[in-house]
């Protein structure tokens, strides 16, 4: 997991410098958003010449996934005070997520005995934090030693391939992603980089009308 | 964009995903998410990284330059297959850094 995480934030160092992103902005970035995807995006973004509305809006709706994470995992941590609330809230990130709720739902609580599980969750989203911020200053560190003529920060959209082809795994989200897609091209005209929002909004749309299209068949195959 | 609203965005941003995380965990912790919302979500991040990489291949400072035979293209094709067959995202960084060398070498 961790693995993952180094290549991850040295990439954003090395994009954020490429977008001409000040260093001590870059590292503040990975402190206060602390949202890997959200903050390639930004970087790519900003390298693009996008203006505040269309990155604020691209950003705050991919970190949507966010309050997913926060509902499903609410009802183990309902028992807790309000300040480990606050900093587990802080720490949720997909990777933290994804191994604090198979832990809790792998160890049941026993009757009669401190729930010492979020001490767990702790322990995996302090390291995962750790390691984000001091991979984002390796990568503000070599990125400058490294001539823009190699390219670097192509690595960013090879990244969202990458994960692309992770996530297209039902018709929905193909349809979202290809949609997207060719909005962006049919949008590209509009002011402000606004055509990337106009265009991933149509890709939920697309999305959201496929699973529609998918429910509906379903229930007409059943009937046969 | 000048250094001072880049800094008052990611403040922006930051403080909107903490509310995020925050949201069911702290102030919400007795509601569920409507269903809609709960769909939405699922096709946010396919939706997001298919749009910035359709922009970063075909969209220069605003104007559609739709050609499939350029290095750009050509290496998101090649990393595209890599990830589709490795399901590695470090293979297709690798795999898309070279063909993106090699067709700027040919063309």
């Amino acid at each position: 997991m961790l693995l993952g995480v180094v290549p991850f934030g040295m990439l954003y160092g090395i994009g954020a410098l490429a977008a001409g992103m000040p260093v001590w902005l870059a590292q503040f970035a990975s402190a206060v958003v602390f949202a890997g995807a959200a903050q390639l995006v930004i970087v790519q973004m900003l390298a693009a010449g996008a203006g505040v509305v269309p990155v604020g809006l691209t950003a705050g709706l991919l970190n949507l996934r966010h309050l997913l994470y926060s509902a499903s995992i609410a009802e183990y941590l309902r028992h807790l005070p309000r300040r480990w609330r606050l900093l587990l809230a802080y720490l949720l990130t997909d990777e933290a997520y994804a191994v604090a709720i198979l832990r809790y739902q792998a160890t049941p609580q026993q009757e009669g005995e401190p729930d010492l599980r979020h001490w767990y969750y702790f322990g995996c989203g302090f390291t995962l934090w750790l390691t984000w911020q001091l991979s984002t200053a390796a990568g503000l560190l070599f990125g400058a030693t490294i001539p823009p003529e190699w390219d670097i920060d192509f690595a960013v959209p090879l990244t969202f391939i990458a994960l692309l082809t992770l996530l297209m795994r039902d018709r929905p989200s193909q349809a979202a992603a290809v949609a997207a897609s060719a909005g962006v091209l049919v949008f590209a005209a509009l002011p402000f980089r606004l055509g990337l929002v106009v265009a991933i909004v149509f890709g939920l749309l697309a999305g959201a009308w496929m699973a529609r299209r998918g429910r509906r068949s379903a229930v007409s195959g059943s009937g046969r | 964009m000048s250094t001072p609203v880049l800094l008052a965005l990611l403040f922006a941003v930051g403080l909107l995903t903490f509310l995020y995380r925050y949201a069911m965990i702290g102030l919400l912790a007795r509601h569920s998410l409507p269903g809609w919302l709960h769909a939405l979500c699922r096709y946010i991040a396919p939706a997001s990284f298919a749009a910035l990489v359709a922009g970063e291949l075909f969209v220069q400072g605003g104007e559609v330059v739709f050609a499939l035979a350029a290095p750009k293209p050509l290496a998101a094709g090649i990393a595209a297959l890599v990830a589709w067959r490795t399901r590695g995202v470090l293979p297709t960084i690798a795999a898309g850094m070279a063909a993106l060398y090699l067709f700027k070498f040919l063309l």
